[in-house]
């Protein structure tokens, strides 16, 4: 018997075949070489698909399309005239040619327009190094200049803050307009505009109107030469002598990807990281400006408080010091007697690690708070589908829930002991900038109730000099982790440089404590830390690679970049 | 090489349209499914009112439209009718596009300025003449042509145009 | 040829709606709607009579109008009049709309019904401040009488036409730079595609039109598609055309004839410009508007004035604007003149134009004045070759590097002069030497 299904009785035809899938790219074809490209992708990204460099200044994918800079005049097979690439819809079968003795002879002859009124100024100019003028001249321009006019400037537009973070050397500008359009489009406060006309165009803002927006030094970004440069970063150092590094915003839960510059363990600027799903192509001013932080410190060393000497002490000897106050705690009064305080700007690993360290003490007693944003700053960034709202001023809160630093069965917080409902008498405080409270004289003078207070730290403040032991603590910039953002997204940042010794990451110091108290050996690292958060947190259990390094480094200007400078 | 069209002068008070002005926005407002597309007519209402446009005239504009400031400038300085600062009483805008020129516009500047001691983008002492050179005003069979204020006169000579200068200034 | 389109013209009120109506104004009008024409029979009517546009470009008109989508997705279809007349040479349309402005709307509510429009306007020039009060009061007229409004002479039809002035700006002549600055904006042309009948102003379907175009449409549609397609050189090149000749003729003025008309009668006849003033020779002529390639005395022999036949001189009709220029001219100093309007008039968006616009000038300025080296010259060629065909978003750069490029190529001696002896060949300034600071 049959077991193929037979076709209805009376009919005779076979049944139609299905239609071929529709599919959602088109075969472009670069130099000859075919690729598949997304239909919505411009012309230029899709050449780099390729390996293809499109040379061009206006183009930015976040930004309208406006073929205004000439730069990316490409052969198109079939149509006689050279055509801007970055305008050039995609068809399937479309076929590109970007080495042909004309597209050369247009990139140098747009080159040359570019530079005769272009001033001199690479030896003066921040952005030397990091300037597509530079690159393409260099790519595609000729050497000499047949340029014999008086150059046009702008001489009043010149070394003059246009905000109160972007300086504008106007003299430089190529009206490619990315400024103007990243203040209406992104922004949407529409500062800037083209003042007169032709050879004289001019980018300015309205008279008396400022730069001014949460994003403003964005603006600066996306200059592809030195006309807008950052003010906090000016003559500090030329970009070639920076290393980057992957990390992210530590001013915020929204969690803005971006890259450490440092130059000899000291942070130079931040510098946005692509991640089109948190912060896209941008950073908020306040975040960005939050690089000089990373090179504060008043707390290089450990010191012990007796009675009212404080001596300095080596770290291993301080910590057990807080080891020995915690065992003698446990053992008189119990695990209520302890109370440890994680912070919204400590990393996973690190709130993990305390948290470990106080259930190995049976110890309920733990909290995490943080700072809302206040006083009408806006903690938001436009992602690409969609605006990003953070409302914390520390990037870990959430993360520091999820690993458990609150308060367990039976046990009590930070309010509790604030208000004198709880009093513990061994305090264990791992970020001593947890808050703003850390400053508040009624909130140390709560904490002082305790017998004994140990505090990490980098900013010397009212707790740290409350406390009876202070531990030197990492920055951001030296040492790793994770954090977990708004969106929940777990995020890595990276060490930048080495802390200077004894300066140690939090993560380090607790597990010193913990080896100390019998939990652990003290080797532990942040990804076996990570490791071991994926199997206790189930949220964590699955963390994929594209998230926890969702970013992408960039070149200042440039819209994707991910070599090494 | 020109004069450049990046600062617009400040009133130095707000300015508001009179209700005449304000009526003709009105009417003007409905011929344009946007309201950015009455801006050139209703910058020309400002003009008409009070002679130039200032930088509070413009946001008076802005905000009347619901555009940024900014945006207004870009279209106020683009346009080169558009005053930027006061001008005086007549306006004497003399072509020197090419017929104009053939027939020897730039004589007639340097005549004009003589005459009333002024250069070009310049207005004399006395708040009554503003000069300025204007490209083609389609007035190139009788060149060299001119406009004072919004009405023509080509062909024009230096004799006629000392007599039209006679004349405009001896109006009180 | 009997005067067509400027049959009025010198009539007393030649602008007043009651005139125009007892010399038979406002009759196409009246025939379409009672001989219920629908819109695709005035196109086609258009069409078979080879209008081509009188703006400059010389695009047939009803193919223009056939590049509207047939589902235009619930847009409104605009008609734009491009009154923005700035090449200079040019004064045609300054003339009609002055005397003639009923001329104009009943073309524009022919064109309007052609391509199913319900809104139109007139983008005038600011410096026509006269045509735009005229054209104010012909429209207020128009609606009176029922030309325009609601079911224009109950057809059913329905049309709004509005002046809407220009505030100086030559590069608001390009379509879609007239688009941008009727949408408020600053002027600056768009990328193309998409073309402005699939998106225009508003992002809606758009057809630009010049004055002299739409002012043909009412005669084509009295008289029929065959009766204007008689007139002119070929079927290529049919209609009336009015030409604006000036520079250093003894009658400069506004002259219509059929399309095709010579060049050398133009200057010389005695029903047109006369000759050249105090019996000169002729030594160029540019026939088509500042953006046209310069012709020499020699070139101007057959020449018929139609888009083919200039172009057959290698240059172009243009606007129709003649520009005659006599043996005492300094080439260098007219071509020094025009690279000085098109510098001022670059809209400044895209680097070859902006960029290249001042250079031209700067160094046709440096020549002039008795400062070019030898260079300089080839330096102008490479300078042209290199901001047009493709390089910018529109051809405003095209038109730009037509004097220095010209010039250069048909008068290189007379560059060749200036640099070796830093003053003109002829003209006023010949004889003297020009002032130098230093050597």
């Amino acid at each position: 018997m049959s077991t193929n299904p037979s076709p209805p009785a009376g009919s005779s035809a076979a049944p139609a075949p299905p239609p071929p899938p529709q599919k959602d790219t088109f075969t472009v074809l670069f130099d000859g070489k075919p690729v598949e490209v997304p239909k919505n992708m411009n012309l230029i990204e899709a050449a780099r698909l390729a390996g293809i460099e499109i040379p061009h200044f206006c183009f930015h994918p976040r930004l309208s399309v406006v073929g205004q800079c000439r730069m990316c005049l490409v052969e198109i097979e079939g149509i006689p005239k050279i055509q801007a690439a970055c305008t050039t819809p995609l068809k399937d079968g479309l076929s590109v040619k970007t080495t042909t003795d004309k597209v050369k002879a247009c990139r140098a002859a747009n080159m040359e327009f570019l530079l005769i009124n272009h001033p001199l100024d690479c030896p003066i100019c921040d952005q030397a190094g990091e300037c597509t003028l530079q690159d393409n001249s260099f790519g595609y321009g000729d050497q000499l200049s047949n340029y014999d006019e008086a150059k046009r400037q702008y001489p009043t537009f010149d070394r003059t803050m246009i905000g109160p973070h972007v300086i504008a050397d106007m003299t430089r500008c190529i009206q490619c307009t990315r400024c103007i359009r990243f203040t209406h489009e992104i922004a949407g406060t529409g500062e800037l505009t083209f003042l007169d006309r032709g050879g004289r165009t001019l980018v300015w803002t309205h008279a008396g109107q400022a730069l001014d927006n949460p994003w403003s030094a964005c603006a600066a970004d996306v200059c592809p030469v030195g006309a807008l440069t950052v003010r906090e970063f000016r003559f500090r150092s030329r970009v070639w002598y920076l290393e980057k590094t992957p990390s992210l915003c530590p001013g915020g839960n929204v969690g803005c990807n971006l890259s450490i510059e440092s130059k000899d363990s000291v942070v130079y600027r931040f510098l946005p990281r692509l991640n089109p799903e948190v912060n896209d192509y941008w950073l908020c001013d306040y975040g960005r400006f939050m690089s000089e932080s990373l090179n504060d410190r008043d707390i290089h060393k450990a010191t012990v408080r007796e009675g009212t000497s404080v001596s300095d002490a080596i770290v291993p000897l301080a910590v057990e010091r807080v080891a020995r106050e915690i065992r003698a705690t446990i053992e008189t009064t119990g695990p209520s007697g302890v109370f440890f305080l994680g912070s919204a700007h400590l990393s996973n690993e690190e709130n993990f690690l305390l948290r470990q360290v106080a259930d190995h003490l049976a110890c309920a007693n733990r909290d995490a708070v943080v700072d809302k944003v206040e006083g009408g700053r806006q903690c938001r960034i436009k992602a690409q589908k969609e605006w990003v709202e953070g409302d914390e001023e520390a990037p870990n809160h959430r993360g520091a829930k999820d690993m458990g630093m609150s308060p367990a069965a039976g046990g009590y917080g930070l309010d509790a002991v604030l208000s004198g409902k709880a009093a513990p008498e061994v305090i264990v405080v791992a970020d001593a900038d947890f808050s703003r409270l850390a400053n508040d004289p009624q909130t140390v003078a709560a904490l002082r109730k305790a017998r004994f207070l140990a505090v990490a730290g980098r900013n010397a403040n009212a707790l740290t000099r409350a406390a009876d032991v202070v531990l030197p603590a990492a920055s951001m910039a030296e040492r790793e982790g994770t954090f977990t953002n708004v969106q929940g997204r777990v995020q890595r940042f990276q060490r930048a440089f080495l802390p200077k010794p004894p300066i140690r990451p939090v993560l380090e110091l607790v597990a010193m404590l913990g080896r100390m108290l019998g939990y652990g050996d003290g080797s532990q690292t942040p990804p076996g830390v990570l490791e071991q958060i994926a199997t206790e947190i189930p949220a964590y259990s699955n963390i994929r690679p594209d998230e926890l390094e969702g970013g992408r480094l960039l070149r200042k200007g440039d819209f994707i970049w991910g070599g090494v400078l | 090489m020109t004069h450049t069209r990046y600062r617009i002068e400040e009133a130095g008070e707000p300015k508001k349209f009179p209700p005449e002005a304000m009526a003709r926005i009105e009417k003007i407002l409905k011929r344009y499914p946007t309201k950015q597309a009455a801006l050139l007519p209703v910058l020309w209402v400002a003009q008409e009112t009070w002679g130039w446009i200032s930088k509070e005239a413009g946001e008076e504009v802005a905000r009347i439209l619901g555009l940024a400031p900014s945006h207004v400038d870009g279209v106020l300085t683009f346009y080169t009718m558009y005053n930027l600062r006061p001008v005086g009483r007549h306006l004497l805008q003399i072509c020197t596009s090419i017929s104009c020129h053939l027939a020897g516009a730039e004589r007639l500047i340097e005549h004009c300025g003589r005459r009333l001691g002024i250069g070009l983008e310049e207005t004399t002492k006395d708040g009554k003449f503003t000069m300025v050179e204007v490209e083609c005003i389609a007035g190139c069979d009788r060149a060299p042509s001119m406009m004072v204020n919004d009405a023509y006169h080509e062909p024009v000579d230096e004799k006629k145009l000392d007599s039209l200068i006679d004349r405009l200034s001896a109006e009180a | 040829m009997e005067p067509v389109l400027t049959r009025r013209v010198g009539k007393p009120n030649s602008h007043a709606i009651d005139g125009y109506l007892e010399d038979g104004g406002y009759a196409s009008v009246k025939k379409i709607f009672s001989e219920s024409w629908t819109p695709e029979r005035v196109a086609d009517e258009v069409k078979k009579a080879g209008l081509r546009g009188r703006g400059g470009a010389g695009f047939p008109t009803g193919v223009k109008w056939g590049f509207i989508p047939k589902d235009t997705k619930g847009k409104p279809v605009y008609l734009l009049c491009n009154a923005d007349e700035s090449e200079p040479g040019t004064f045609k349309d300054r003339l009609l709309m002055e005397r003639d402005p009923h001329q104009l709307v009943e073309g524009m509510i022919l064109s309007a019904y052609a391509i199913k429009c319900r809104t139109a306007y007139i983008y005038i020039r600011g410096e026509f401040y006269d045509g735009a009060r005229i054209l104010d009061r012909a429209i207020e007229e128009a609606y009176a009488k029922g030309f325009l409004g609601e079911n224009i002479l109950g057809s059913g039809y329905s049309l709004d036409l509005y002046v809407h002035r220009g505030a100086g700006a030559y590069i608001c002549g390009e379509e879609t730079g007239l688009i941008e600055s009727l949408e408020g904006k600053r002027g600056q042309p768009r990328i193309k595609p998409p073309f402005p009948a699939v998106s225009g102003v508003f992002a809606a379907p758009t057809i630009v039109n010049n004055v002299e175009t739409l002012c043909c449409v009412p005669h084509i549609i009295n008289r029929g598609a065959e009766w204007f397609a008689k007139i002119g050189r070929n079927e290529k090149n049919t209609g009336p055309k009015l030409y604006c000749i000036s520079g250093h003729v003894n009658r400069p003025g506004v002259y219509e004839a059929a399309m095709g008309l010579q060049l050398k009668d133009l200057i010389f006849g005695e029903a047109y410009a006369r000759g050249m003033r105090g019996g000169k020779a002729v030594k160029a002529v540019i026939p088509g508007g500042a953006s046209a390639n310069m012709l020499t005395a020699a070139e101007i022999e057959d020449c018929p004035l139609d888009f083919d036949g200039v172009a057959a001189k290698g240059s172009m009709l243009g606007s129709a604007a003649i520009i005659v220029m006599n043996e005492d001219t300094c080439i260098v100093d007219a071509a020094r003149n025009l690279s000085k309007f098109f510098s001022h008039e670059s809209c400044g968006q895209c680097t070859p134009c902006r960029e290249g616009t001042p250079w031209l000038y700067k160094v046709l300025d440096r020549i002039e004045s008795g400062e070019g080296r030898m260079e300089d010259i080839a330096l102008l060629e490479r300078i042209c070759n290199q901001m047009a065909n493709g390089m910018t978003i529109c051809v405003f750069a095209d038109a730009a590097i037509a004097p220095p490029l010209s010039s250069v190529l048909k008068f290189r001696d007379e560059y060749r002069h200036h640099v070796e002896h830093r003053r003109c060949l002829v003209g006023p300034r010949a004889g003297a030497r020009a002032e130098l600071a230093a050597v």
